[in-house]
């Protein structure tokens, strides 16, 4: 299941916001940012570094997700991992993967302020 | 003591279909056995051996256990009394807990992995044979790969704690196990700090690394190749499969190999590894990389590791 057309996706505790094409994950998405700090891991599930909440909206999942990093609690509560995920609708997600810290330094580092 | 070799990797997958697919395709490797369980049992074409990888179905990745080839059966009770005299509790599996495996010795390191010791299992051949055979056999998939290499391990490090298990580990598997350390990263106020140890018990750079991180895990279980040349095909062979390649091919300063690392469709870190590097020796002086040059020796040429490279593992 994919969404009919392109979504928008907002990551409120940057500021920025992304499109992510038909059929695209939330991660495949979120690298075209072009910036250092994205979290790109093993984009298959496993590793868990591109773990986010998905505030907003919904998604679908596109592959199995590791159990060892999102719990099916957390799941139930929108949390997933951004490489196995794509938007149904627009979204507002919120980056909380081990990467997290790589993610926002990079925002600051580059001028603009986190929100 | 008679560890001779890295004898299989047992690990998680969380879609067979999708892990077969790989092991086939891109490393080379061939199914030789689906248990009861849904475990699949796979094995490279210059292995003599029965099988070399485990995958078990799994709503996870990472490692299940890693086991060591011992040269004769005597070694399993010689290894089990360094072992608990080591502080390291033993259980002795019986022959056929995995299948086509015999008696096998279980325990875990002192980082938590299981490690498992075993002297038999069924020998049915390379694919070329072992009367006049040719360099390699007619028909092989994606990179080709000889045989399973060695593996990487995560290993708990908290200097503030106290706490080193890459240390630990590599103390354990050179007194308790037989095994030496052929070269080492040192970090910290005079190098003070393991985070890095490479090992070998046969003839080659290393046999099993240790690699300090927040948790215990998979860093990469690797694959052998010939040469430079297999390794850029083996690159080809993985954009061809649309493989996540995480290092494209570069050299190690540490073990002088050639390499690639990817992952499998759960996300465990493969490497294709290609080159033996240098003659290793219990006598050979050991290699040592300092804080200021660990990126050269992680990746030669680059000089500077990926972040990706230290924080993803399973």
């Amino acid at each position: 299941m994919t969404a009919a057309t392109p979504c928008s996706v907002q990551l409120p505790q940057t500021g920025e916001s992304y499109v992510c094409a038909q059929g695209e994950t939330l991660l495949q998405g979120m690298i075209k940012l072009g910036r250092r700090g994205i979290p790109v891991g093993c984009v298959n599930g496993g590793c868990g570094v591109c773990k986010v909440k998905v505030r907003q909206g919904s998604v679908a999942a596109v592959g199995a997700i590791s159990r060892q990093h999102v719990t099916a609690e957390e799941e139930a509560c929108g949390v997933t991992l951004a490489c196995r995920a794509a938007p149904l609708s627009d979204v507002e997600l919120e980056v909380i993967g081990k990467m997290q810290r790589g993610f926002f330094y990079s925002i600051t580092c580059s001028g603009s302020a986190p929100r | 003591m008679g560890v001779m070799r890295i004898g299989h990797a047992s690990i998680k997958v969380m879609d067979m279909a999708a892990a077969i697919k790989h092991y086939e395709n891109v490393i080379g490797m061939k199914v030789v056995h689906t248990d009861a369980q849904g475990n699949v049992y796979l094995k490279c074409w210059d292995e003599w051996d029965k099988f070399s990888l485990i995958l078990t179905p799994a709503d996870s990745a990472g490692l299940n256990h890693v086991a060591y080839k011992v040269q004769h059966d005597s070694d399993l009770e010689q290894l089990k009394a360094s072992i608990e005299a080591h502080g390291i509790k033993t259980e002795m599996l019986a022959a056929g807990a995995l299948p086509f495996v015999g008696r096998m010795l279980k325990f875990h390191l002192p980082s938590g992995h299981e490690m498992r010791l075993f002297q038999q299992k069924e020998l049915v051949g390379t694919d070329v044979g072992s009367t006049n055979p040719d360099p390699w056999p007619d028909g092989l998939k994606g990179a080709g790969a000889h045989w399973l290499d060695h593996c990487l391990l995560m290993c708990p490090l908290d200097p503030e704690k106290g706490i080193n298990t890459v240390a630990d580990n590599c103390k354990f598997m050179t007194q308790a196990m037989g095994f030496h350390l052929s070269e080492q990263a040192v970090v910290g106020p005079n190098g003070a700090i393991q985070l890095a140890a490479f090992l070998f018990c046969g003839g080659k750079p290393h046999d099993i690394a240790f690699v300090g991180a927040p948790t215990a895990g998979l860093h990469h279980v690797s694959f052998f190749l010939d040469s430079w040349a297999d390794i850029l095909k083996a690159g080809d062979v993985m954009a061809k499969n649309r493989v996540k390649i995480d290092v494209a091919p570069t050299r190690h300063g540490i073990t002088r190999g050639e390499t690639i690392y990817f992952f499998d469709p759960s996300g465990n870190r493969n490497e294709t590894f290609a080159g033996l590097g240098y003659l290793a020796q219990p006598d050979r002086p050991v290699t040592t990389w300092t804080e200021d040059s660990l990126g050269r020796g992680i990746f030669y040429h680059q000089g500077a590791v990926t972040e990706s490279f230290t924080t993803v593992y399973t």
